[in-house]
Parts: structure tokens; sequence; C-alpha cells
């Protein structure tokens, strides 16, 4: 047996074995490189297929978001506007607000109690507090998020706004997501058992309506900006001004600018 | 040509592979997926479908324009309505009311914005609640301590 099939070259077990393989390799190819073929066409029509709820394009925005630290009094008016028009659970946050307290000796204290949904308790540190502010955290969008490299089906993504979205009904709730989220701005939902996160309320944007978090905000802290629209005020902002993102050295390209930030500011 | 049947045997097991693949792939690729990029292309419409909660920031002087009016002239000119009643939709449906709209009296809502915080920024007026309310020390705050004296018009116009 042995002798017979060396003298053949390749045996028809092993010629079976290699048919199979090659055509395993195949429908790999198939399966995942079909769609980079799709997918840049769909993108250089820019929108062609245009549905939703009115006429709306997808590709004429990019939205930006900046946040003023000097204007933010941390009363929670952004986490409870969240809360209730993007039904958020209790004690979940698709944006919160967290209290950074310097003392003199360099130490920092951080709180966000219940996210700052109830705004904050006088500060009882013991410290001798040299500066303090607050900062809202929400989704930073970045261009390139690990969130959506890490998702194994492809129910995180990018919308063509540079909007990171979830497909609700293609996540499979491993929360690969929320680990790599350097921001920790997911969360596995408890009775959708899907990843939840901040969509920049999506919903009203196509509407042409601001944000819940920034149009409840009494101060104007919180900024959206759309970077394709002529004149955009808060996109002049992020222009002109000397703007901060978070964690820069991870190179994520996040897309929310903060304006006034502190070193301590993470 | 006693080899031939080798060939048939892998080809016909080589097309039996390409249907198994193109048939699976047709039930378990979802319709849209990839044709903007690597996802569920309908997911983004799905998102848009949403209705929103809150109404524009101008929904609410509609029907109240004369509160609205009065707290455009005041100093909570920049505070939306939701913020201290709730938002459009749990009290209007297809232009008219439906339920009754949140009427919040605590006082928790006022020290939300206007409690005396280490790092509060000048820009808003702050008061020590229990200062403010000359309250002895031990005393619970009453629920609808603010409302006693900042009366309604007063909040919407102070
Ligand atoms: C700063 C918080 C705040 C804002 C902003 C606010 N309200 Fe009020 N509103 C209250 C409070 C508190 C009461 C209850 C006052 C009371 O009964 O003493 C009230 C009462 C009312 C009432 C009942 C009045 C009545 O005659 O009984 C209406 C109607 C109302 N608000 C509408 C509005 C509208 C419309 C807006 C936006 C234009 C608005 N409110 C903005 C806090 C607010
Ligand atoms: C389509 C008209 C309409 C709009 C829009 C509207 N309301 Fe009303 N609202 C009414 C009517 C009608 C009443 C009951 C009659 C009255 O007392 O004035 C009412 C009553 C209220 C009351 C008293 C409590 C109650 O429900 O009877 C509050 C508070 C109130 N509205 C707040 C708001 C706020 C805040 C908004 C914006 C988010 C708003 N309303 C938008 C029609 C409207
Ligand atoms: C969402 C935040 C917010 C809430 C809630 C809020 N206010 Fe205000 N309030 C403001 C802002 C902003 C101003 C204007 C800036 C300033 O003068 O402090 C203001 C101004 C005031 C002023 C005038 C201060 C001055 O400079 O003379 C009074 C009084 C006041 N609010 C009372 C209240 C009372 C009472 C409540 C509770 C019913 C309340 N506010 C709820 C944000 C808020
Ligand atoms: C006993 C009556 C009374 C009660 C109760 C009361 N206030 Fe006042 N409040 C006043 C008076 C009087 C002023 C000064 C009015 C002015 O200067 O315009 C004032 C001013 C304020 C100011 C402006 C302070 C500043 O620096 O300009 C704020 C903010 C305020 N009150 C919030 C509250 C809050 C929040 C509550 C509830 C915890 C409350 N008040 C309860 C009577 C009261």
């Amino acid at each position: 047996m042995c002798e017979r099939s060396e003298n053949k070259g390749v045996g028809r077990r092993d010629f079976l074995r290699l048919a199979a393989k090659g055509a395993g390799g195949m429908a790999l190819v198939m399966v995942g490189g079909g769609h980079s073929l799709v997918s840049a066409n769909a993108v250089r029509e820019g929108g062609a297929d245009r549905r939703g709820p009115m006429e709306y394009d997808p590709s004429s925005h990019r939205y930006l978001y900046v946040i003023d630290i000097d204007k933010c009094i941390g009363c929670g008016s952004c986490v409870r506007a969240c809360e209730r028009e993007n039904d958020v659970p209790k004690h979940f946050f698709r944006t919160w607000i967290e209290r950074y307290q310097v003392s003199r000796t360099g130490e920092v204290f951080v709180d966000s109690p219940n996210g700052g949904h109830d705004s904050f308790e006088p500060s009882e540190t013991g410290a001798d507090i040299s500066k303090a502010f607050f900062v809202p955290k929400l989704c930073n969008h970045c261009d390139s998020t690990p969130c959506v490299q890490l998702c194994p089906v492809g129910a995180s993504f990018v919308s063509p706004e540079g909007v990171v979205l979830v497909d609700d009904k293609r996540c499979i709730g491993c929360s690969y997501c929320v680990q790599g989220c350097p921001y920790g701005s997911r969360f596995i939902h408890p009775t959708t058992h899907t990843a939840s996160k901040c969509t920049l309320c999506y919903h009203r944007l196509v509407r042409g309506e601001t944000t819940a978090c920034v149009q409840n905000c009494p101060t104007g802290a919180r900024m959206l900006g759309d970077a394709r629209s002529l004149g955009d005020k808060v996109a002049e902002i992020v222009a002109t001004s000397k703007v901060h993102v978070l964690k820069p050295e991870l190179h994520t390209e996040p897309k929310c600018f903060y304006v006034n930030a502190s070193r301590e500011v993470r | 040509m006693e080899h031939t049947k080798h060939i048939w045997r892998a080809a016909f097991l080589l097309i039996a592979v390409l249907t198994f693949v193109i048939v699976g792939r047709h039930f378990l690729v979802p319709k849209s997926f990839g044709q903007a990029g690597y996802y569920r292309y309908d997911a983004l419409f799905e998102h848009m479908d949403k209705e929103p909660r809150h109404g524009a920031p101008d929904a609410c002087a509609d029907c109240h324009d004369d509160i609205a009016a009065a707290k455009a002239s005041g100093k909570h000119a920049p505070v939306q309505c939701e913020v201290c009643h709730d938002v459009l939709s749990s009290h209007i449906k297809d232009g008219d009311k439906f339920a009754d709209m949140r009427i919040n009296r605590n006082w928790e809502l006022c020290a939300y914005c206007h409690q005396r915080l280490v790092g509060r920024p000048a820009l808003i007026a702050q008061v020590d609640i229990r200062e403010h309310l000359e309250l002895a020390s031990g005393q619970a705050i009453p629920a609808e301590a603010c409302v006693q004296c900042h009366d309604k018009d007063a909040i919407h116009h102070p």
C-alpha cells in the first residue's frame, strides 16, 4: 500500500483531502472577501440608496462633538435626558459625568456617583483641593475604533457619518467590544443582553435635531457640530482652538473634543 | 481511461462543496450585509426609525406660548422645559395632549443646578441649600422647599 502510493505521487485520499482544503479556502475567500468590493462601490456612490424616515443623506454629514469643561456645572441634565430619550436602564450610562478634584499635593480624586444622574453632593475629600471640575463623557465615536475591529460578527460598525453604532439584531453579546473600549462607553444591556452605547441620538440627527444631551445642557458645555456643513460654529471651534482628545496615545482618533481640559483628565 | 472516474468524483465533490457554501452563505449572511461596509446596512435604517422622545427646543411654545415667552426673558431662558418637566412624548401624541405633564416640585431638581459645589463654575448662581433655607442642623429638607418662595412665575421667570 505504502509503496504504491509513493509511486503514484499523490494518493486518492491525499488528493481528496487537498481538494477539500482548497474548496474550503475558496469558500472563505468568497465569504470574507466579497464584501470589500461591494462596500467600496456603495460608499463611492454616496448614499445612492436613500431610505429612512426622510430625505437624508448620511454621506453628507460628519458629526463632531465638543465639550467645554469650563462651562460644565455637573447638573446631570444630560445624563437624565439621555436616559429618557434612549431608555437607558437604571445604573447604566451612555453618557455620564465625572468630578475631578485635585489637591495641592497632586492627589486626584475622581468620582461619579450614579454617573452624575442626580448631580453631586458637596465633596468630602478632606484634602486641600486646589482645582476641581466636571468632565462629561460619552462614546468618542473614534474613526479608528477598537470596538468595531473586535466585533466577531460585524454587529458594531461606523456609519457613513462616522457614528459608531451597534446592530442589536446581529450582536451576540460576547462583550469583546465592552472590554475593548478604552473609554468605557459600552455595556451589555441587562434585558436585551446585547451591547449598548451612545448612538449620538442617530434617530434625532436624521430628523435634523440635535442630541438629547446637547439640547438639554443648560450652559452650552456640550456642542454638536457637522464638519461637512459650511460655516459650522462647532467645527470652527475644533479647527481654531486648542482642543484635546482623551487618550491620544491610543490613536483611536476620537471625534469628541475637549476644550479647557486639564492634564488629569483621562 | 480508468482514472476518469477519479476526476468525476473530485468534480462532484467540488460542486457539492460549492453548492453547500453558496446555499449556506445565502442563509447565514443577512440581507444588506456588506452594502456599505462590513455590517448590515439595514441596521442603519432601524436606528433611524426610532421615534424621538424630546421635542424640538421650541415645541412647548406651540401651546404654552405665555410661559415660553416669560421664560425666554428670564434667567432660565437657557434651561429647556423638558429638563424640569419631562419629555414631549410623555404629554403629546399626534399633536394633542394625551397625558398630564410631570410637574417636579422637589427641591432636588433645583439643587441639581444650584447646590454650591467645589468645582462648579461661577457662571451659575449657587446656594448652600441648608443655609439658604435656614434649617437647624439635623432638620430634614422639606420636599417642596424651593417652590414655597420661588413660585411658578418666579421659576419660569427668575
Ligand atoms: C427650572 C425648571 C423649570 C423650567 C425650565 C420650566 N418649568 Fe414649568 N414648572 C416648574 C415647576 C417647579 C413648576 C411647579 C411650580 C409650582 O407649582 O409652584 C412648573 C409648573 C409648570 C406648569 C403648571 C403651571 C400651572 O399653572 O399650574 C406649566 C404648564 C409649565 N410649568 C410649563 C412649562 C413650560 C412650557 C416650560 C418651558 C417654556 C417650563 N414649564 C419650563 C419648573 C420649570
Ligand atoms: C399640543 C399642545 C401642547 C404642547 C405642544 C405642550 N402642551 Fe403642555 N399642556 C397642553 C394642554 C392642553 C394642557 C392642559 C390645559 C392647561 O391647563 O393649559 C397642558 C398642560 C401642561 C402642564 C400642566 C400639567 C398637565 O399636564 O395638565 C404642564 C406642566 C405642561 N403642559 C408642560 C408642557 C411642556 C414642558 C411641554 C413641552 C415639552 C408642553 N407642555 C407641550 C398642551 C400642550
Ligand atoms: C438645569 C439647570 C437648572 C435647574 C434645574 C434650575 N435652574 Fe435656576 N438657573 C439655571 C441657570 C442656567 C440660571 C441662569 C444663570 C444664573 O444666573 O445663575 C438660573 C438662574 C436661577 C435664578 C436666578 C439667579 C440670579 O442670578 O439671580 C434663580 C433664583 C433660580 N435659578 C432658581 C431656581 C429654582 C428655584 C429651581 C428649581 C425649581 C431652579 N432654579 C432650577 C439653571 C437651573
Ligand atoms: C424662604 C424663602 C425661600 C426659599 C424657601 C428658597 N429661597 Fe431661594 N431665594 C430667596 C430669596 C429672598 C432670594 C434672593 C432673591 C433675589 O436676590 O432675587 C433667593 C435667591 C435664590 C437664588 C439666587 C442666589 C444668588 O446668588 O443670586 C437661588 C439660586 C435660589 N434662591 C435657589 C433656591 C433653592 C434651590 C431653594 C430650595 C432649596 C430655595 N432657593 C428656596 C428665598 C427663598
